[in-house]
């Protein structure tokens, strides 16, 4: 009997820290369980809060309605309704029908002392602003937080960012221009060339190998490693393969841009080069654009493009590139009175230090 | 009287042309435009609700490995870790490719049978709203160390962001390279590469790095020192830039002094938590938030372990690792030579030592000198010509 208790004994004793484990667990599924429910709560309270400090936001406030925009301010001396007319326009105009959306999506502008002394509440809805803006400063804070709903995730990531409408168009197409002539990629001196294939592996809507469609020789691929990831691969492993590459050795250049990640290796052209892309495409595509480009998002860009312009890509990369072209910056012109007027002043210094007479103290 | 009044006029004068020139009167036009400087804070209830998510996360994650080590299946025909998938379902295919990846990865570091064995809980991405409860934080790694419920078990849970849970799923993106994987695998595997390969460690030891979150034993790398090209000192960036030094002094003075190659900074890095005799919780899960590497107490600490192992030989490091004596004589015998200073050699591998405090770059001092040289040329000149009627 003895015995039969103390093997009992023995065996509860090496159970016990299985059934401890078994408590922990039904002690932690019951906290998950009750910290499952105070979150659904707690979301429901912040949820009520964030409704009820946008209406707080309102309350007192102007609405200033400008076509589809609607702007819930205090009464300051910020030009905000001018800035509105001057926005409108540029926003309807990228948007199309889409910016109808916007009476539903309204700005928050809170206008406060430019003193950064003055006492300010906490602001939980909406920009703050100081009220001393001029009209061209408020114009683009409306345009670059236009509260338009974000795009799908695969639009998002190849425009790495939101859309927006252009504050100044010509500059951004001048940079384009730029980016062509100077970018170490033959992608991009084929699309200033005129090869649209090229233009449109360099803007990252055709085949995704973007080593060998962007940098599809050794001196350039060896220009990415120096310029721009020499630091990085400077450690480690990785720093033997950075001197063969510096040396001149493709394979090691190449494999060290493999192990990167996709949407690491620079692009030959840049984010606002596609920017400027879809709004062609959408100024092409008229008031719906905006609309179809956001239609699929399990398309392909290329076609998504396409499908808002109503062109095809060829055509809408190529009016796209002449349209850059176009927007060639003006190169700095010295006017042939200039040259004189500084050898002028030269000699004038030259002849008073020249002529100066001992010192008279 | 007369010079000196001019002088003083001279100095109101100049001193008005500054404030001028510097201080705008109120209300003044700004120079270019200025945006809002002010952004939204979240109200009291949302920073409440994400604070209970953020518990709810760790409870949930903390209940997984407890559950998950209990129903643990090991494939008697597989050397490397077992693996638990959360979430979509993975064809058997991938499965199977998955498990080969794990399995080499386990051989490179030198792992076959183990006394202790380990099981990494991948957790797939769900799409959001398929599951109750918070969106799943997908950098909270966590480890489940053998205790005395089980002390043969380690386990890690491993969260799967979009890109390797398209991987998994067997749709890798086309500039995937093969062991991309196994070195996710391996550096999934943190705390859990360590007791596999030296079992449980001392209480000394445990204590150590338990105070410091096992910062120092994060990576069991398979090449040698310095051998592999992601390192948590390469996030700081690049010494020209001003959020480099942002980075570095944001960390504490001897991380950086060590940085710097000072001997006692490096001791004191590494030795971080010794001297305390911190209670071991039971179970013991440890968790990497997200910027865990902005608060290691060594940089790149991750690593630091992995290299004395290789550094001083299986071995010795082995006698360090189940050694009763206090942290700092173990690993001085280990290394057979002060901490300080093979830490300071050892860093030297990653970084340069970066100098601290003021410092002229050269060119200023040189045109400072020159400048000088000038001055006094000009003055020594002038006086030689002085003519006094």
């Amino acid at each position: 009997m003895c015995r039969r208790f103390g093997l009992l004994l023995i065996l509860g004793v090496l159970a016990s820290p299985l059934f401890g484990q078994d408590t922990l667990i039904s002690r932690l599924r019951i906290r998950a369980d009750s910290l499952l429910r105070t979150w659904q709560q707690a979301v429901a309270i912040a949820n009520l809060a964030d409704s009820l400090e946008r209406e707080r936001a309102t309350i007192g406030r102007d609405t200033i309605a400008v076509g589809a925009l609607r702007i819930i301010t205090n009464a300051s001396p910020l030009p905000v309704r001018q800035a509105a007319a001057l926005a409108w326009p540029a926003i309807d105009s990228l948007y199309g029908s889409a910016a109808a959306d916007l009476a539903e999506r309204p700005y928050f502008i809170r206008a406060v002392d430019p003193d950064s002394n003055a006492r300010r509440a906490v602001l939980h809805v909406g920009l703050e602003v100081p009220w001393d803006l001029d009209l061209r400063s408020t114009t683009t804070l409306l345009l670059t937080t236009v509260p338009i709903a974000p795009p799908d995730r695969a639009l998002a990531t190849w425009l790495t960012g939101v859309l927006r409408p252009s504050i100044h168009p010509r500059e951004d197409l001048g940079g384009v221009y730029l980016e062509f002539v100077t970018a170490p990629s033959q992608a991009a001196r084929g699309c200033f060339m005129g090869d649209i294939a090229s233009c449109i592996d360099a803007l990252g809507l055709g085949d995704t190998n973007h080593l060998e469609r962007w940098y599809p020789s050794a001196p350039e691929r060896r220009a990415v490693v120096a310029g721009s990831f020499a630091d990085f691969f400077d450690h480690g492993g990785s720093a033997q393969a950075l001197r063969e590459c510096v040396a001149g050795r493709d394979a090691s250049c190449t494999a060290l841009l493999r192990s990167l990640p996709a949407d690491v290796l620079p692009k030959p052209l840049s984010d606002a080069a596609r920017v400027s892309l879809v709004r062609d495409a959408l100024r092409l595509g008229g008031q719906d654009a905006y609309r179809r480009l956001l239609r699929d998002p399990e398309a392909a860009i290329a076609d998504r493009l396409a499908e808002a312009a109503g062109v095809s890509v060829d055509s809408l990369v190529a009016g796209w590139r002449n349209a850059a072209l176009a927007a060639r910056p003006a190169p700095v012109e010295l006017p042939w009175w200039a040259i004189g007027v500084a050898l002028g002043w030269v000699t004038v210094f030259a002849g008073c230090g020249l002529s100066s007479s001992r010192w008279r103290l | 009287m007369a010079p000196l009044r001019v002088w003083i006029a001279v100095a109101v004068g100049g001193c008005a042309l500054i404030a001028l020139a510097y201080l705008p009167p109120r209300g003044a036009a700004p120079r270019g435009p200025r945006f809002a400087t002010y952004s939204p804070e979240p109200t009291a209830a949302r920073r409440r609700a994400q604070a209970v998510a953020k518990e709810w996360r760790e409870t949930y994650a903390s209940l997984r490995l407890l559950e998950d080590r209990q129903h643990v299946k090991w494939d008697s025909s597989r050397v490397g870790p077992a693996i638990i998938f959360r979430g979509p379902t993975l064809p058997p295919t991938a499965v199977r490719t998955v498990e080969a990846v794990a399995d080499s990865m386990w051989r490179a570091l030198g792992l076959g049978e183990t006394k202790v064995r380990a099981a990494l809980v991948i957790a797939l991405e769900r799409a959001p709203g398929s599951a109750p409860g918070p969106i799943p934080d997908q950098n909270g790694v966590a480890f489940l160390t053998p205790d005395s419920t089980d002390r043969t078990t380690c386990m890690a849970f491993l969260p799967a962001n979009h890109f390797w849970t398209a991987v998994l799923l067997g749709h890798p993106p086309r500039h995937f390279e093969p062991d991309w994987l196994a070195r996710w695998f391996q550096s999934g595997l943190g705390p859990c590469a360590y007791y596999a390969a030296y079992g449980t460690p001392s209480r000394s030891v445990r204590s150590w790095l338990a105070a410091r979150n096992w910062d120092v034993a994060l990576y069991l790398g398979t090449h040698g020192i310095a051998g592999e090209r992601f390192l948590s000192v390469n996030l700081l960036g690049d010494p020209r830039y001003s959020w480099y030094w942002d980075g570095i002094y944001s960390l504490s003075p001897s991380t950086v002094a060590c940085l710097a190659g000072r001997l006692d900074g490096c001791r004191s890095a590494v030795l971080y938590g010794a001297d305390d005799d911190a209670r071991i919780a039971v179970p013991e899960i440890v968790r990497l938030e997200q910027g865990w590497w902005r608060k290691q107490h060594l940089l790149p600490g991750e690593r630091f372990l992995g290299d004395v192992a290789r550094d001083v030989g299986r071995d010795r490091f082995q006698s360090f690792w189940t050694s009763s004596l206090p942290v700092d004589t173990a690993l001085a015998a280990a290394l057979r030579q002060p901490v300080g200073e093979w830490t300071k050699q050892w860093e030297r591998r990653f970084i340069q030592p970066i100098r601290l405090g003021a410092a002229a770059p050269l060119g200023a001092t040189l045109l400072a000198l020159l400048l000088a040289a000038v001055a006094v040329s000009a003055v020594a000149l002038a006086a030689s010509r002085r003519q006094v009627r």
